[in-house]
């Protein structure tokens, strides 16, 4: 025989301010969970999404990055040859770029960061269908004019719309348009001409990385082979969506395992917010419990019926929790990138599954924290209602 | 049944009381133009029916509450005016509390809950303790001091609140259905004790009680109904 | 009997609610504490980085390298006492693929000069010398990977790749630190050894330069002095002393860092939810006796303080806990693994004392804010209803 659940959920209303410190207290837990799940996520989905398959980069071998690789011109034409590179009327697509960062001055921070300056060329659209001008035109080839990924724009002195930054000693560059790239991390580069970064950087002679496309996704395996056999060469392949997966890999990992660490900690602290509160409450009610037992409620019912009380404060806490974090899909959150060492902005991403996890999280913590107590009211004695 | 006061200046000097509540906007007047004189050295109780205002009244004259008319003189001194911090200091050193249901701390011994109104005197803690068990004694609980009051009977119990009571040497001690919560038995046994106190230390007794027997011992009952005193 | 051992008693009522909440305190000290040995661990090399030394480099961004000619250059500029310089060479040691350790090509001579807080034995630092190829680690990286005095050990980089011969370099010392925040698991070599092999092209280029000033307080207007010497030449520098160029390092990742800062608030709020709710619990069962007190004549600020101390007890009580667990856990097992394994990031993974302290204050300091509600509750108690309610 069970309790009539509403027995449960006009107890937690009677004890109002209890009830809501609780559930604020595991809102808080769920809150912090689903914030760290979310910009995980937003840091896998935004390098993740700046990759395609059929896509392969060359870069040196030892470099984790492109910014630190360096492939030089001739090696590039070398590297187009390669089988396995798809060819339209015979010319091999490929495209070597630049990548450097540059010291800039954060705005509303005061430090200097480091930006993602992408030297490209006329190829380099084509690796990147998603690429679309938000604000103003694309640069003109061959002029001092670049244009900024949206994601950084505006938060870096000099890269808005119409302003200008120094990229050498003298030599401005116009920021004539603002672009977005589907989230992806090229969203927190700047584009210029290849031309202008290599000889203002001083790296006239040698690109950063070579992109090709593949004749199909299975030709990767030729492509790769080639392009490491000759170790005089020294370059070594990757699938484009491998290459941006190992660059998130560890901040990912980073973030999932502290935030993982936090929220673990944090709900003990909750659990026993709860356990506190339903011991509390059991506590109070005995005499009740007394009552239900003597009119015949089994031991089984009165245990199920604390479990659902507690299980339903907790709820009601992880929907608070999850509700607020539904308003971190507004944040953005800025950081180096510590494997590009070039800054980089992320966005909270809420996915379903973060929903349900952090719910289940919050039953869980309702279920661990009632279960002592709720053993506790099971072995209430129906003597209980007679002693009062 | 009445008797007539014992001469003298009486100790608790009552005129034209009213005492009014007001609950959910309405106003509900529990004492009315009353007039009450308790002697000096006398047991006075309190009988009526529930809602009376007998309760009422005996937190009135040991200073627990305000009148909402009316004069309330205790000793020769007007307590119905004063600042509830000062009334606090005038409770602890004139007046002792006996309750229904004996209002021990029940994480303190028996001879800690009797020291409990001493914490609010200067008095050195040696000497707290010294009068905390002679008080004890008083009441005959000596054998039972480092007891916890949920290791005593109800009875023990209320002669633990009774000692907390004196031990402060009060002028006046109150009660409030101090046998309401006991057997026949010790109700006497408590009942006892307070004549004894009244009798042998000349402390001034008002009790309130629905107990016939416990009316019986005091020498004047007063009957209240509907806030006023019947002649 | 005392008044504060009667709200110690108090606490021995309910042994279950009072275990339950120093524990709750204990947990979140403990989280409190991590995070800010974290963040303290991780802003380390900044807070403690050499105020003495300016680092000259590239005006525009770290990846470009200066003329090593601007060394000598730099030696010169007044208020400069010593100077040395040093590239990053990017390397990986393909045995090990997976560790992350900083290489770096220096000028031998002079660079343990300029960094003092690095020590190399005599001998070890002579046969150093003395070998064009030789290598100095750090003895963490020498114990984590198994390099010893006399090994080879062939590194691949990025930045420079690999001509006709690999790179390898022979352990020629093992260097110490004067300080426990001090990186450990570094390597560095000669940069003459670089040089000499790169082509023609990239040859006598020095990544930047690190100078000892003569006067510590005079840093910003030395690095000053020094800017201005290339200010008309083809490449301007930017020079800042350690601790200044660390730190707006380390504003990239002040998103990071004020996320901690939102998580730790995030712990003490919920520190105070479970402090403040046992203490209302325990108010809320008092009533009776609470007015039982007034009557007897203690007063509404008696009560008060009753409550307040019976929850500075809890937070004292919840905040040693949680002092005992993170010494231990802290000091001995995660830190040690922390350093060994993560010695880049987390040089020196301790305990702050001020952390401590602070932990330790806050967890009173929010049993206090905890309970200022039901305390003023409980004051304000009116005796009579009170006690008519038990009659």
């Amino acid at each position: 025989m069970f309790v009539p659940l509403s027995y449960n959920v006009r107890s937690l209303l009677v004890r109002r301010a209890t009830t809501l410190a609780t559930a604020v207290g595991i809102a808080l837990v769920v809150f912090v969970l689903a914030s760290a799940l979310m910009l995980a996520e937003g840091v896998e989905k935004t390098m993740g999404s700046a990759g395609r398959p059929e896509i392969a980069i060359v870069v040196r071998k030892g470099s984790t990055a492109e910014m630190g690789s360096s492939v030089e011109e001739h090696e590039v034409g070398l590297v187009k040859s390669m089988p396995g590179v798809k060819k339209v009327n015979g010319e091999p697509i490929g495209v070597g770029e630049v990548v450097v960062v540059a010291s800039m001055e954060k705005l509303g921070a005061n430090g200097i960061t480091n930006v993602s300056i992408r030297g490209t060329s006329d190829a380099s659209a084509s690796f990147r269908p998603n690429v679309k001008v938000l604000e103003g035109r694309l640069p003109t080839p061959g002029a001092d004019e670049a244009m900024v990924g949206m994601r950084i724009s505006g938060r870096i002195k000099g890269l808005a719309l119409g302003e200008r930054f120094d990229i050498k000693k003298n030599r401005p560059v116009a920021i004539v348009g603002v672009f977005s790239d589907d989230g992806s991390a090229h969203e927190s580069e700047v584009w210029l001409s290849a031309d202008i970064v290599k000889s203002s950087f001083g790296r006239e002679g040698a690109v950063s990385s070579v992109r090709v496309e593949l004749e199909s996704l299975a030709s990767f395996e030729v492509f790769q082979a080639a392009v490491e056999k000759d170790k005089r060469l020294g370059l070594t392949a990757m699938r484009e969506t491998d290459y941006f997966e190992k660059q998130s890999e560890g901040m990912s990992m980073f973030i999932r395992i502290l935030g993982s660490i936090v929220a673990v900690c944090f709900a003990i602290g909750a659990m026993i917010g709860a356990a506190i509160t339903m011991y509390a409450s059991i506590a109070h009610r005995k005499r009740e419990i007394g009552i239900l037992r003597a009119l015949g409620f089994s031991r089984l019912g009165i245990l199920a019926s604390f479990l659902f009380e507690s299980v339903l404060l907790a709820l009601f806490g992880g929907v608070m929790g999850a509700a607020a974090a539904f308003g971190m899909g507004a944040v953005e959150f800025s950081m180096l990138n510590m494997s590009s060492w070039s800054e980089m902005v992320f966005r909270f991403v809420l996915t379903p599954k973060i929903l349900v996890t952090s719910l289940v999280a919050s039953v869980a913590m309702g279920l661990l924290g009632g279960l002592l107590p709720a053993i506790r009211a099971a072995r209430t004695s129906p003597l209980t209602a007679m002693r009062g | 049944m009445n008797e007539v006061s014992p001469a003298g200046e009486p100790l608790i000097r009552l005129r034209g009381i009213t005492k009014e509540y007001t609950r959910g906007g309405e106003t509900l007047r529990v004492l009315e133009n009353l007039d009450l004189d308790v002697a000096r050295g006398s047991f006075e109780a309190l009988m009526g029916p529930s809602g009376s205002g007998k309760s009422t009244l005996l937190n009135l004259l040991a200073g627990l509450d305000a009148p909402t008319q009316g004069t309330v003189e205790v000793d020769g001194k007007r307590i119905d005016q004063m600042s509830e911090g000062k009334l606090a200091s005038w409770r602890s050193n004139h007046v002792g509390f006996v309750f229904q249901s004996y209002n021990l701390l029940p994480v303190l011994t028996a001879v800690e809950n009797v020291e409990l109104p001493l914490l609010l005197t200067p008095v050195a803690s040696s000497e707290r303790r010294k009068r905390a068990e002679t008080a004890l004694r008083v009441v005959g609980l000596t054998d039972r001091m480092g007891h916890y009051p949920r290791q005593l009977s109800g009875g023990q119990e209320q002669r633990v609140a009774i000692a907390r009571a004196i031990v402060n040497d009060p002028l006046l001690i109150v009660a409030d259905e101090p046998t309401g919560d006991l057997d026949r038995a010790s109700a006497d046994d408590i009942l006892r004790l307070l004549e004894t106190l009244n009798r042998d230390l000349g402390k001034t007794i008002v009790i309130v009680t629905h107990d016939p027997a416990a009316a019986e011992r005091a020498r004047i009952t007063h009957h209240l109904d509907k806030g006023k005193l019947r002649a | 009997m005392t008044f504060l051992g009667l709200a110690a008693k108090n606490l021995g009522r309910n042994k279950v609610r009072t275990g339950l909440t120093v524990l709750g305190v204990a947990v979140a000290v403990l989280t409190f504490l991590l995070l800010r040995t974290v963040v303290s661990a991780w802003t380390a090399g900044a807070d403690h980085a050499a105020k003495d030394r300016v680092v000259t480099r590239h005006k525009v961004t770290f990846v470009m390298t200066l003329p090593k000619r601007y060394a000598d250059d730099v030696r010169k500029a007044p208020g400069v006492k010593l100077s040395s310089w040093a590239n990053w060479f990017g390397g990986r040691d393909p045995a090990h693929e997976d560790e992350f350790f900083a290489t770096f090509a220096v000028d031998g001579k002079t660079y343990f000069a300029v960094v003092p807080e690095l020590v190399v034995g005599e001998a070890q630092m002579a046969a150093f010398l003395e070998d064009k190829s030789g290598c100095i680690v750090g003895d963490m990286l020498a114990k984590k990977l198994g390099y010893a005095l006399g090994q080879k050990v062939t590194l691949e980089s990025g930045i420079y790749p690999a001509t006709e011969t690999p790179w390898t370099f022979t352990v020629r010392g093992i260097y110490t630190a004067t300080a426990r925040n001090v990186d450990r698991v570094s390597l560095m070599f000669h940069w003459d050894y670089l040089n000499d092999a790169l082509p023609e092209a990239r040859r006598d280029e020095v990544g930047w330069i690190m100078s000892r000033v003569e006067d510590p307080t005079r840093t910003a207007d030395i690095g000053a002095g020094i800017d201005q010497l290339f200010d008309e030449r083809d490449i301007q520098t930017l020079s800042q002393d350690e601790h200044t160029f660390l730190k707006s390092f380390m504003a990239g990742f002040s998103a990071v860092l004020t996320a901690f800062d939102i998580i730790s608030v995030v712990i003490l709020a919920i520190m105070t939810l479970i402090l403040g709710n046992t203490i209302a619990m325990g108010v809320r069962e008092r009533t009776s006796e609470f007015a039982t007190m007034r009557a007897i004549g203690f007063l509404p600020k008696h009560i008060a303080v009753f409550i307040l101390s019976e929850a500075v007890t809890l937070g004292l009580l919840g905040g040693a806990l949680g002092l005992v667990i993170a010494f231990p856990l802290v000091e001995g097992l995660l830190g040690r693994w922390l350093e060994e394994n993560m010695g880049a990031i987390f040089p020196f993974f301790r305990l702050p004392l001020p952390v401590v302290g602070l932990a330790f204050a806050l967890s009173v300091a929010l049993g206090v804010l905890a309970s200022l509600l039901p305390a003023r509750t409980a004051a304000r108690i009116k005796v009579t209803e009170a006690l008519r309610r038990v009659a």
